[in-house]
């Protein structure tokens, strides 16, 4: 096992005594399981971590992490392994520390409006529980139905919701953590004001399992909205979806949702929901409004209704029923895998600019498409800046290889140059590492070695990751 | 490609089964309604780590380890997967084919199955058996043993061992869009498991018929599905081709086993190399009808409602091997008061063998079947596929809440 001098046989046994012989999984197909991530990343070669750990409780997890430090041990925390840039993948073997049993949701404050959750909770499921009570939890991420809060938390992750409600870290309010050494860190708390320290909570959100493993999270809540709409508007080009977007937003109507997505993104999830499209249309933008009430919504309803027809819009179609709304939002929910599904391999980026200059972005990723000879069909988060070219190829064809990493290249250039970033919300990983001198400057980078150093400094905890 | 070093030559079924699972995304929504992933939560027993599998077992990523081999067996085969996925990635065509790999390598299906396959492959044993059960519920039983004992017995088991479930289930099939004509002749297609386990919802499937028009019943053979989930294609063929020239004299065929009738609607897929074979399968093939598709179809009604209520369990083979879901609802509303469960769709956990094979998981998945049926309030837990009754009939035992019933019983 990597850095380790003990015989594989008696890490084993120590760790089965830690979190019970069933919890630790050594077999190949196993080690197999452990090794991917919903990265473009390949299957083959396989990352296989030498063991996988599953621990239940924040004891177990200490114990862990101080035999893995005291033996050099790498050790890549994973949730439910649907992140986009390989932050799971166990890249230099030794534990997958597999966070999947801490699924309970421990506290639901009311008076407090916050909640206690651990990271192994679905988001979804989250979102659920806490509308059961009237209260909201907003951030959404598209894979929401499947992912888990210690996985949002560790990527600071975004949503669909983020134009009006913000993402991850706006409603993280402190953090139950073991450091790379197991001791056990609790930072934040109930209080809204709280400048006692540095604000560890920011720090370790977004973290991407390099500076500790979070075992409990407590989260704000906002009261629910009381009635909601689906609206689906076509349009014959970006142009015009994005120009309905900025107007709305520049006229202070602010949805809770609005995704734009262009023609080859529509049509990819057309083919796998047997979608009827209206002829013409080369751009759709999805919005969702909240309010108070029924009124509220109509009124929103009527004036993005003017917006858009003013901006030349091809249909405008609000969702009669609960049935309707949800077959509008399955088709965005669907969006990136069925984009996926279009070429043998998918470059799904996640770049993200200030808002004004959206468009600008989508008209440089088509330029850059159109120079390369490449299909790289763009979808995203028009609301708030956030957007995922996808880039559409065979990489196995060399040539076809060169050309996508050139037009990646040029992509994360133009949004540098823009003033925007690498990453909205999927993280750094693995696959965004090359650029992020890039981004962040020299000193930018030595500041989060500092920091890892620091708190790290045999660097066990998710090597390989963001540098 | 990555080739392992010491793995097989890449093999046809393999790159046949990545090939299909190439699409996925690997995103893990599978993982929220794989009823197995949710008895055993690690990465191989989804659905996922199963796309996984196939796709580095054909690039060389994973060696064909009888480890692998369990892993890919531990599936239902029930499409849950495939139903939710945004791309709709047939992981349970993959597994069939990945199973199939490991039957070659191995050098055939395991003894059980080929025995057993021969004893469904020929009617008269098929015959001999269900006489065997006759008896045995004559001689034994004047009310020794309660009824529903008898069909745990050999006859039951043999069948089962040899019944590996909802394999290959394809696509639902294409609604069945024959008008009923009149006069149309009818014939009943009666499967091994309706025969050899429940023979007395057979009779009543049989007499239903008989209320809307005059009944062909034949000698039928297996659908042949045993023979194809266990490597036995060649069986297989054999059957589908005697069952298609048996029922030439029917304008349609009605059977009241779900797995029969996927298996029976989806023959043409398994002619793709013979084009005269291929056109009679399909003929054949949109002749099919499940008992309440065609009950449905012909506006049956129950005489009177019944002051019962009811739940229904759709088994995989008719809710996604065929599309069926509202047809049973319609006559068991008719029938009694109809009372929905959560999660009437997912696998019962029977699906074959692999009950026998996987007791553990089997039981926590009826376990939470049973759950839903006793919440759901029903006296009478429905379904329309003799494998899936043989778990529901279990599942009323272990409750004594409710009870366990064929569809042609209660309507």
């Amino acid at each position: 096992m990597a850095g380790a001098i003990m015989p594989v046989t008696e890490i084993i046994d120590e760790l089965r005594q830690i979190v019970g012989a069933e919890h630790v999984l050594d077999s190949e197909v196993d080690r197999f399981g452990y090794s991917y991530d919903s990265s473009f990343l390949p299957l083959v070669p396989a990352h296989k971590p030498d063991l996988v750990v599953r621990p239940r409780t924040t004891e177990e997890v200490s114990k862990v992490m101080a035999f893995a430090n005291l033996h050099g041990i790498p050790v890549t925390p994973r949730g439910a392994a649907s992140g986009r840039t390989g932050g799971s993948v166990p890249l230099k073997g030794g534990i997958s520390l597999s966070m999947d049993r801490f699924t309970d949701i421990l506290e639901i404050d009311e008076s407090n409006m916050m909640v206690i959750v651990e990271p192994g909770v679905r988001t979804m499921d989250l979102h659920d529980a806490c509308t059961a009570r009237g209260l909201f939890y907003p951030p959404d991420p598209g894979s929401w139905k499947y992912c888990t809060i210690g996985g949002n938390v560790a990527e600071n992750a975004g949503g669909m919701r983020a134009v009006k409600y913000g993402v991850t870290r706006d409603y993280v309010m402190g953090l139950k953590v073991v450091l790379a050494d197991g001791s056990i860190l609790n930072t934040g708390g109930k209080a809204i004001k709280n400048v006692t320290g540095y604000d560890l909570t920011s720090l370790f959100t977004g973290s991407e399992g390099t500076l500790g493993i979070v075992t409990q999270v407590l989260l704000r809540l906002i009261p629910l909205p009381k009635a909601r709409g689906v609206i689906r508007i076509m349009f014959a080009s970006m142009e015009d979806g994005c120009a309905t977007v900025q107007r709305m937003l520049q006229e202070d109507i602010v949805p809770s949702v609005a995704e734009i997505m262009d023609e080859v993104s529509l049509q990819a999830v057309a083919k796998q929901s047997k979608m009827e499209l209206p002829p013409n249309a080369k751009a759709c933008v999805l919005i969702e409004v909240d309010g108070e009430d029924a009124a509220s919504l109509e009124s929103q309803s009527r004036r993005i209704e003017a917006v858009s027809s003013a901006c030349g819009s091809l249909n405008f179609r609000v969702a009669q029923s609960k049935a309707e709304a949800d077959e509008l939002w399955a088709v965005r929910r669907g969006m990136s895998s069925a984009v996926a599904s279009l070429a043998p391999n998918r470059l799904g980026e996640d770049i993200s600019v200030p808002r004004g200059a959206f468009p600008e972005m989508v008209r440089r990723v088509r330029r850059i498409a159109e120079k390369y000879s490449l299909s790289i069909p763009v979808f995203g988060h028009a609301g708030d800046g956030n957007l995922h070219p996808s880039v559409l190829c065979d990489m196995n064809n060399p040539e076809e290889a060169e050309r996508v990493h050139h037009a990646v290249d040029e992509i994360f250039e133009a949004a540098l140059e823009l003033g925007g970033t690498l990453t909205g919300e999927h993280g750094i990983g693995i696959t965004k590492r090359p650029y992020l001198a890039k981004a962040l400057g020299e000193s930018g980078v030595s500041t989060l070695k500092a920091i890892k150093m620091s708190l790290d400094p045999k660097g066990i905890l998710n090597p390989g990751k963001i540098w | 490609m990555v080739t392992g070093g010491t793995s097989l030559p890449s093999h046809g079924l393999l790159t046949e089964a990545s090939n299909l699972v190439a699409g996925c995304d690997r995103c893990g929504n599978c993982l929220t309604v794989c009823p197995l992933f949710k008895v055993h939560d690690v990465e191989r027993a989804g659905a996922r780590g199963k796309n996984a599998i196939a796709r580095a077992l054909a690039e060389g990523g994973l060696e064909p380890l009888p480890e692998v081999r369990a892993a890919v067996d531990f599936c239902l085969l029930c499409r849950a997967c495939v139903d939710s996925c945004p791309n709709h990635i047939p992981t349970d065509e993959a597994m069939v084919r990945v199973r199939q790999f490991f039957t070659d390598a191995a050098g055939g299906p395991s003894a059980k199955y080929t025995v057993l396959g021969g004893v469904l492959r020929s009617r008269m044993l098929v015959g001999l058996g269900a006489f065997a059960l006759g008896i045995m519920r004559r001689l034994r039983l004047a009310g020794l043993l309660p009824t529903s004992l008898v069909a745990r017995e050999f006859p039951r088991n043999a069948f089962l061992e040899a019944l590996a479930g909802p394999a290959a289930l394809g696509d639902p099939a294409p609604a069945n869009t024959t008008t009923l004509k009149p006069g149309a002749r009818v014939a009943y297609f009666q499967g091994c498991g309706m025969k050899l386990m429940f023979p007395d919802a057979s009779q009543s499937t049989l007499k239903l018929l008989g209320k809307i028009s005059p009944v062909m019943t034949k000698a039928n053979f297996c659908c042949g599905l045993p023979h194809l989930a266990h490597g036995m294609g060649d069986t297989f063929l054999e059957l589908a081709k005697a069952n298609i020239a048996l029922f030439e004299d029917a304008d349609i065929v009605v059977t009241d086993c779900a797995s029969c009738g996927g298996a029976l609607k989806h023959l043409a897929s398994q002619f793709e190399a013979d084009a005269e074979w291929r056109d009679r399968a399909t003929a054949f093939s949109s002749k099919v009808m499940d008992l309440t598709e065609y009950l449905v179809r012909a506006g049956y009604r129950s005489a009177e409602k019944q002051d019962t209520t009811f739940t229904f369990h759709d088994p995989c083979h008719l809710v996604r091997g065929q599309g069926i879901r509202s047809q049973p609802r319609q006559l068991l509303k008719a029938a009694g008061t109809f009372l929905e469960m959560k999660e009437s769709d997912t696998c019962c956990g029977g699906a074959g063998t692999f009950h026998m094979d996987h007791p553990d998981a089997a039981k926590q998945i009826l376990e939470r079947k049973m759950e839903n049926i006793e919440r759901s309030g029903a006296a009478v837990v429905v379904t329309a596929c003799p494998g899936c009754l043989v778990q529901l009939t279990r599942a009323a035992e272990a409750s004594g809440k409710f009870k366990a019933m064929h569809i042609s019983q209660v309507i």
